[in-house]
């Protein structure tokens, strides 16, 4: 096998690999005798088939492999020997006119990993800003629980329902004078000023007693499900059963043990608990940009384009579904299309910390061990019903890519950690308030350093798209895995290389969840429900 | 190889069945022999003939045997599988057919 060189220019590289016929005829040759005892065939017992009707009745497709793995062999063999380290899949090509018995001749083509020296580890000045939660956002945590855990007690008989007031009704609706289908129903609980059912009705119930009956008449929306009933006129004939008004919610004992908890001291330690994880949430992020801002600002080499174009249509593709949800989607494209530059900036600085980061890693052996990756495992299939988990632990194990991209995000944190260590940390203590500020501001002023001339443009979009930028490094740092294993082992290196390829794309696929859940992880929990815990408990409670 | 020639006789192919692979078949070769499953009406001069029109080869001698259908039994009934005549074909010295391209 002979490989030459044909362009070197950046990252990119290309060969011309020719393999001569009578390697690929040792290799025929070397599986016939491989396959013959195993071979059936009318007329012979089996395994004493001659070898030469062996090679008859399958020559072809025997070809075939051979071919492909002298191939695949001189890939590699060019890859060790060149001392390349592939970011892709390497794009190989038969030229034209290879015929059974000939040399094939190939052209190959990748992009090659940068050579990215680990950097210095000490020196990084990270501010860690911390903040306690406070007595008020503890009170509004709680009644804002309390106020998912409104109770309606019966009203007096006499009592006028209001808005607000819950009323159960049995009603019977018409249209034109005729019963329609599902237009009949007893003791439904109806909770006036909610919006659930169709305009007018819950206001025509205002003022309604415990056992009147009243005519309603509605209109069904346009838009109703029902095409039958759709901008019909109809009546319904309600009796009311009972009103109910709501009660006031205490916070006690008495309601902390209504969610199963054993008294309000408990109850507010577990909101105070849970408030503090999410303001370490804050602190962490602001931490990890801060610090990878300042690897970001001290390194610059040249990237993979290919890699760079996957992310960017990761990005891309992410922004336009946002876009499609938001109402006026035409307008969000276009401010898209303009800004497609700077989200290419953000792509290309998110693969080169992912290389960085996974270049710190394997110098400084930071390692995901086997016992992490059970326990992650365990998480992600948490996330899924009984029956699919043993399904999925199953697909984990055997799917080294799967898994690789579970892998990314710990091992990411864990480098952060490991810098976090190095770095010089100086403690403040601050308000909520000021580290969100810093989160949102801080990626601004990036940005303005980046592009001198800085559009300020929906400064709260381009401060969002940054800020899941953050919880991005993770992506990079999918294909960082699996690029070092192909430093690591070059025999791999072809393996490797295929989830680097891959994984952006899966992960945008069937993936995307799971990543969105490790994303939400590290990304401030604002988003969520801030008293997830109680609520969780609350369901039974509430049966 | 036979094809293309239009002179040979439709009634050589009448004679030659198949070829007959087999274990034993292909160690007869080490004797340049062949083994063909023929029609049950040929006689030994015919199949001399009809190989050496179809194969272009020189043919020594034919031996021919009558491999005799066994009986089997389905729902209960008995029934005959039909006989096959074999013929094992020697060729002169350096000859050879390659027994599965066919004709």
């Amino acid at each position: 096998m002979q490989s030459k060189e044909t362009l070197n220019e950046g990252l990119k590289r290309a060969y011309t690999i020719t393999i001569p016929a009578s390697e690929i005829e040792a290799r025929v040759d070397s599986e016939v005798k491989k396959i013959a005892p195993q071979v059936r065939m009318p007329g012979f017992r089996p395994g004493k088939v001659p070898a030469n009707l062996v090679r008859k009745m399958h020559g072809e497709a025997l070809m075939q492999d051979a071919l492909n793995a002298s191939i695949q062999d001189g890939i590699q063999k060019t890859i060790s020997d060149n001392n390349l380290r592939p970011a892709i899949q390497p794009d190989v090509s038969l030229q034209d006119g290879y015929e059974a018995g000939k040399d094939a001749t190939l052209d190959m083509s990748l992009e090659v990993l940068p050579d990215v020296q680990a950097p210095a580890l000490d020196g990084f000045n990270l501010e860690r800003l911390t903040v306690e939660p406070t007595d008020v956002e503890i009170e509004e945590a709680l009644s804002r629980l309390a106020e998912n855990q409104k109770n309606f007690e019966p009203a007096a008989k006499s009592y006028k329902a209001k808005d607000g007031d819950m009323v159960i009704i049995d009603f019977e609706g018409k249209v034109d004078g005729v019963p329609f289908d599902g237009g009949k129903g007893e003791a439904m609980a109806v909770q006036i000023g909610s919006g659930q059912l169709i305009p007018g009705f819950e206001d025509q119930l205002v003022g309604v007693k415990a056992n009147d009956e009243k005519m309603l008449n509605v209109t069904f929306p346009k838009d109703y499900g029902n095409d039958d009933l759709a901008g019909k006129d109809a009546t319904f004939d309600i009796v009311v059963g009972e009103v109910r008004k709501p009660a006031e919610v205490v916070v006690n004992d008495d309601f902390a043990k209504s969610l199963g908890l054993e008294s309000e001291e408990q109850l507010r330690g577990l909101i105070k608990g849970q408030l503090e994880q999410e303001l370490n949430g804050l602190t962490r992020t602001h931490m990890k940009r801060q610090l990878l801002d300042q690897l970001a600002g001290s390194h610059d080499f040249d990237v993979p384009p290919t890699m760079v174009e996957a992310e960017f249509d990761q990005i891309w593709q992410q922004l336009q579904a946002e876009a499609a949800k938001e109402e006026d989607s035409e307008t969000a494209l276009k401010e898209m299309e303009d800004e497609k530059d700077e989200y290419r900036d953000i792509a290309v600085r998110r693969v080169r910390l992912g290389l960085l980061l996974s270049a710190i890693g394997q110098d400084n052996g930071v390692d995901v061990s086997q016992n992490e990756m059970n326990m992650l495992i365990q998480q992600a299939a948490g996330r899924y019903p009984q029956e699919q988990r043993q399904q999925f632990m199953q697909y984990m194990q055997q799917d080294p890519m799967a898994a690789a991209q579970l892998r990314a995000p710990l091992y990411e944190d864990k480098v952060v950690d490991f810098l976090f260590d190095k770095a010089d940390v100086t403690e403040r203590t601050v308000t909520r308030e000021e580290i969100e500020a810093a989160i949102e501001a801080e990626p601004e002023a990036d940005d303005a350093k980046k592009k001198p001339a800085a559009k300020k443009k929906a400064p709260a979009k381009k401060a969002a798209a940054k800020d899941a930028e953050d919880d991005k490094a993770d992506k990079p740092s999918a294909k960082k895995a699996p690029a070092k294993k192909a430093a690591a082992a070059k025999a791999d290196a072809d393996d490797a290389a295929k989830p680097a390829k891959k994984a952006p794309a899966k992960k945008a696929a069937a993936k995307k969840a799971d990543e969105q859940d490790a994303d939400a992880d590290d990304k401030p929990a604002a988003k969520k429900a801030p008293a997830k815990k109680p609520a969780a408990k609350k369901a039974p409670a509430k049966k | 190889m036979a094809k293309a020639k239009s002179e040979i006789d439709t009634r050589h192919y009448d004679v030659i069945v198949a070829p007959h692979i087999t274990e034993k078949s292909t160690l007869l070769s080490e004797n340049n022999a062949v083994v063909f499953k023929v029609a049950g009406s040929s006689t030994k001069p015919q199949i001399k003939a009809a190989v050496e029109a179809l194969f272009d080869v020189k043919v020594l001698r034919v031996n021919t045997m009558v491999q005799k259908g066994k009986t089997k039994r389905w729902k209960g009934q008995p029934y005959r599988r039909s006989d096959v005549k074999k013929a094992v074909v020697t060729l002169a010295e350096g000859q050879s057919i390659d027994v599965t391209t066919g004709v």
